[in-house]
């Protein structure tokens, strides 16, 4: 049975025109999502990866904006959709939580004035229902006392509630596609796992198809099916997550890989190198070779294509045949 | 409040008095001055007393309404009335068409970031607050009172005609100059910082945010983006009001304008000291009030702010 | 950030340069200033006319419009606009950067105490800068102005403006500085020197100090425009040195000739423009080259 596909991304192009240059934030990726999956998107900061998720809502701040590619969403193209529409689907079929839940919320509205401000955009109740709805919404990601928080600022909130109230904007018109934007990376460690947790069961519970966004391997493991890896606005390696994690098939991942401590470690962890690149001058040839133990010559003239290695596998290296990369198994 | 008032009380209290008793000055005044006449003076302005009671005395006069007679002869506070009401009403009026106009023309500028229009808007402004106030004056005054003679350039009023026909048109005609003057003026410093802020809070995660969950562009500049954007604005509105109430002389005197400031400068020159003292309790006070009422409307658009 | 900006040195002084040197109407300020500086300099050799000098109402150009020979017109008592407001620029300078050093390093050293000491000296450095936002500033300055204006005589007119002006104007700064400190105080580097046995002294000068000089740097900037323009509104208002060519004073005796004379008001209200224009544009390039938080 073919599953069907909920986003299909084609050689995206997102470009921030700067004042110091072009910044090639995306620079040619694709990405597919299928329905009711949950998919990884792994990388370093400043690879793309929150870009590619603005990039489908086209929210991409000035100065950026998509140059090129095809974003098709249930079918239909997005790229070429008038903005009234796009409207349509913000917050309604696709929706965003972001990484930082104080700087997410509006701090001059109460909680449940962020909330109700969208249930009546979308669903037009009236704000009585909506904010009843507000309410069942708070209780749903696990706020205690939802009726006092209602009516809280969000600097009356501590870390992991604000992001369970992002959470619950986000998830507020039960969206089908969700981004999830680096979600627990700005919150203590043992809220983390609740956040997470919280994600998930909401994930199953309405059947939501959710992209993680996140550098954390150990949350890709955890969480995602399938997994695209982003370096400096391309896909280095796209695949199923056993895979990335068994026999991962590029340079960069076998890197990430390395960086992530297990509780069994015995070596040393091992940081990679060198920064990521100026987007704006990026180099040569494949984008990751100042930084690959492994560069050889062609790979400082010759962009690498992606290439399948195996069942829905793909890599973008020249020198997938010749390396033998270390996988984890912990 | 009350320490920063008495600080001010003292500073104002203490330079008078540098300037002289007044008894000196009535006797340069009077040619032969009766002996009696200066003894109840002397009592009177109770200058047989030391210093330090002195400005008790005054400050018991001050609570009472009493701000001491001007040199002149008049009683200070009949005339602060009818001054400070002029001045408010020029300093009133272009602050709220400085606001009205200022507002959205600052959210203009910062959505439209980098265009012909913004660069236009912001260079206005910069040269709006690089000149004296009253020099515009005197240029308008120069080019449309006396060249063109379209507007009255000096007074509230007219002594012996009404222009544009009744006296409440008069009074209108002899406000625009004026009010376009210092509109001008602060529109420029409003213009700027809107923009200002409103670039700051366009970039926050809160914005991205609010336009992820399908919010229209109109709902998001106006109702998330200003609301955060304005209240610093506030603050600096505030402020200026407040320097604003007490920068008025140049302005008046180019208008020949009724009001504190041009009160304030005839006496300072005249050293009447009573009178002046007078003037800045009452404009003091008045910046005091427009000060609270600036913290209150502050606390009022931030709710991380309380109030006490 | 690439190989190459470490190379040229990241600090945030050659950063803020080159990022200075990118814009455009910083640049403009700049030399505007550069401009007012020059003329300021060279004032009395290239004045057609020495300070004050009536002279021209014995050549009976009196009250004349701006011609070839008087670029700016002369006012009815005789004296030549132009030379006047070249010898005002030296001294609208003078007292322009002069109140703007003083304030500055009062404010810096008020404000930095203020800040790390806490306690007492804090808050009666908070209640006065409390008293100084309240007070009618100006209103005050003219009252100065006036009643110790027998003290010019000896000569002291500017001097004493930029004193007058300086005891009025510390405070923002120093309320700036002090919050500055505050914050910079709290922060990790600063215990990280404690840590390593750097004493409170030492801390205050070689560490806090120079992370709050960038805001200083640029409200002394702005604050040089500022004491011009008050200076000038001083002056204007009859309460300044009748015997210092000031801009302010040509203003003065322009508004008394406002009826005829238009060219006594014009030109040198212009050089006060110009001139402040000149100190707020590099003011705010400061600003942006310093403080990238507005740009893109």
């Amino acid at each position: 049975m073919m599953k069907e596909k909920l986003l299909e991304i084609s050689d995206l192009r997102t470009y921030f025109f700067t004042e110091a240059g072009v910044v090639k934030a995306l620079d040619g990726i694709s990405l597919e999502v299928d329905k009711g999956q949950t998919v990884g998107l792994v990388g370093e900061s400043g690879s793309g990866k929150s870009v590619t998720a603005q990039s489908v809502l086209r929210i991409v701040p000035r100065p950026g904006r998509v140059v090129d590619g095809s974003i098709k969403f249930e079918g239909e193209e997005l790229l070429s959709k008038p903005e009234n529409e796009m409207r349509k689907l913000r917050g309604r079929k696709m929706a965003i939580v972001f990484q930082d839940p104080t700087t997410s919320l509006n701090p001059v509205y109460t909680v449940g004035k962020q909330l109700t401000d969208i249930l009546m955009l979308h669903r037009e109740l009236t704000k009585a229902d909506a904010s009843k709805r507000a309410l069942s919404l708070l209780e749903r990601v696990g706020i205690q006392e939802p009726e006092k928080r209602l009516n809280a600022y969000p600097h009356e909130l501590s870390g992991g509630m604000k992001q369970r109230v992002a959470i619950a904007r986000a998830l507020s018109c039960e969206p089908t596609l969700l981004f999830a934007d680096e979600p627990t990376t700005n919150l203590d460690v043992t809220i983390q796992a609740q956040v997470l947790e919280l994600l998930g069961q909401l994930q199953k519970e309405l059947g939501m198809t959710m992209v993680m966004i996140t550098h954390d391997m150990g949350i890709i493991a955890d969480m995602t099916r399938r997994v695209t890896v982003l370096y400096a606005g391309k896909v280095m390696e796209v695949a199923d997550t056993p895979a990335i994690f068994n026999s991962p098939r590029h340079p960069y991942t076998e890197a990430l890989l390395k960086a992530v401590p297990s509780v069994r470690q015995t070596r040393a962890l091992e940081v990679i190198p060198g920064n990521i690149p100026n987007l704006i001058e990026l180099p040569a040839g494949c984008v990751f070779h100042p930084r690959c133990k492994y560069a050889k010559d062609i790979c400082t003239k010759d962009e690498p294509p992606l290439e399948k290695v195996g069942d829905g596998h793909y890599t973008a290296c020249h020198l997938w045949r010749e390396l033998n990369l270390e996988g984890r198994t912990g | 409040m009350i320490p920063v008032f008495l600080g001010v009380a003292i500073l104002t209290y203490g330079v008078g008095s540098a300037a002289g008793s007044p008894l000196d000055l009535i006797r340069v005044g009077l040619r032969n001055p009766n002996p009696a006449v200066l003894e109840a003076l002397t009592h009177y302005y109770h200058l047989d007393q030391p210093a330090w009671l002195r400005f008790l005395y005054w400050l018991w006069d001050l609570m009472h309404g009493n701000l001491g007679v001007s040199i002149s002869g008049r009683p200070v506070a009949s005339q602060i009335g009818a001054w400070a009401l002029s001045t408010l009403e020029l300093q009133v009026l272009a602050l709220i068409l400085s606001i009205v106009i200022g507002i959205p023309v600052g959210v203009y500028s910062s959505k439209h970031q980098y265009s012909k229009m913004d660069y236009a808007i912001t260079t206005t402004a910069i040269f709006g607050y690089s000149m004296p106030t009253f020099w515009l004056g005197i240029m308008l005054i120069i080019i449309l009172s006396f060249n063109l003679g379209l507007l009255p350039g000096s007074g509230a009023v007219s002594v012996s005609y009404y222009w544009w026909g009744n006296p409440v048109l008069d009074q209108i005609a002899h406000l625009i100059l004026p009010t376009l003057v210092l509109t001008y003026v602060n529109l420029a410093t409003i213009v700027r910082l809107v923009r200002a802020n409103m670039l700051e809070v366009m970039r926050q995660d809160y914005i991205l945010a609010a336009r992820a969950s399908g919010l229209s562009e109109r709902t998001v500049t106006y109702r998330y983006a200003l609301r955060n954007a304005v209240s610093p604005v506030v603050t600096i509105i505030g402020l200026g009001f407040g320097a604003a109430l007490g920068g008025a002389p140049a302005l008046e005197t180019t208008f020949s304008w009724p009001g504190l400031g041009y009160a304030f400068t005839q006496a300072a020159l005249t050293l009447d000291i009573p009178l002046v003292q007078g003037i800045t309790i009452v404009i003091t006070l008045m910046v005091l009030i427009a000060n609270l009422i600036t913290d209150l409307t502050y606390a009022l658009l931030d709710p991380r702010v309380t109030i006490g | 950030m690439s190989e190459e900006h470490l190379k040229r040195g990241a600090s945030q002084w050659s950063v803020g340069w080159r990022r200075f040197r990118r814009n455009k109407s910083a640049l403009i300020g700049s030399a505007i200033v550069v401009f007012f500086i020059a003329v300021a300099i060279l004032g009395p050799y290239i004045a057609p006319y020495p300070a004050r000098s009536y002279l021209p109402l014995y050549e009976g150009e009196a009250g004349t419009p701006p011609s070839f020979k008087h670029p700016f017109g002369v006012e009815d008592s005789g004296i030549d606009v132009f030379s006047e407001t070249i010898h005002g620029t030296r001294n609208d300078l003078y007292v322009g950067l002069a109140a703007s050093l003083i304030t500055t390093l009062i404010g810096v050293a008020l404000g930095a105490l203020a800040g790390y000491v806490k306690g007492a000296v804090s808050d009666i450095l908070l209640g006065v800068t409390q008293v100084f936002f309240v007070i009618p500033v100006l209103l005050l300055i003219l009252l100065f102005a006036r009643v110790f204006s027998f003290l010019v005589f000896k000569g002291l007119g500017l001097t004493l403006i930029v004193l007058i002006l300086s005891f009025f104007g510390w405070s923002s700064i120093a309320f700036i500085v002090r919050g500055e400190t505050l914050r910079v105080k709290e922060m990790e580097f600063i215990q990280a020197a404690r840590s390593l046995g750097a004493g409170s002294f030492r801390l205050l000068f070689r560490h806090i100090v120079p992370n709050v000089l960038s805001s200083v740097i640029v409200v002394a900037t702005l604050n040089i425009a500022g004491f011009i323009l008050t200076e000038v509104v001083v002056s204007f208002l009859g309460f300044g040195d009748a015997n210092t060519s000031t801009w302010g004073l040509l203003l003065n005796e322009g508004f008394s000739l406002v009826r005829t004379d238009w060219w006594v008001s014009l030109f040198p209200g212009l050089a006060v423009v110009l001139c402040v224009l000149g100190f707020n544009l590099m003011g705010d390039g400061l600003s942006d080259a310093l403080n990238p938080k507005l740009r893109e």
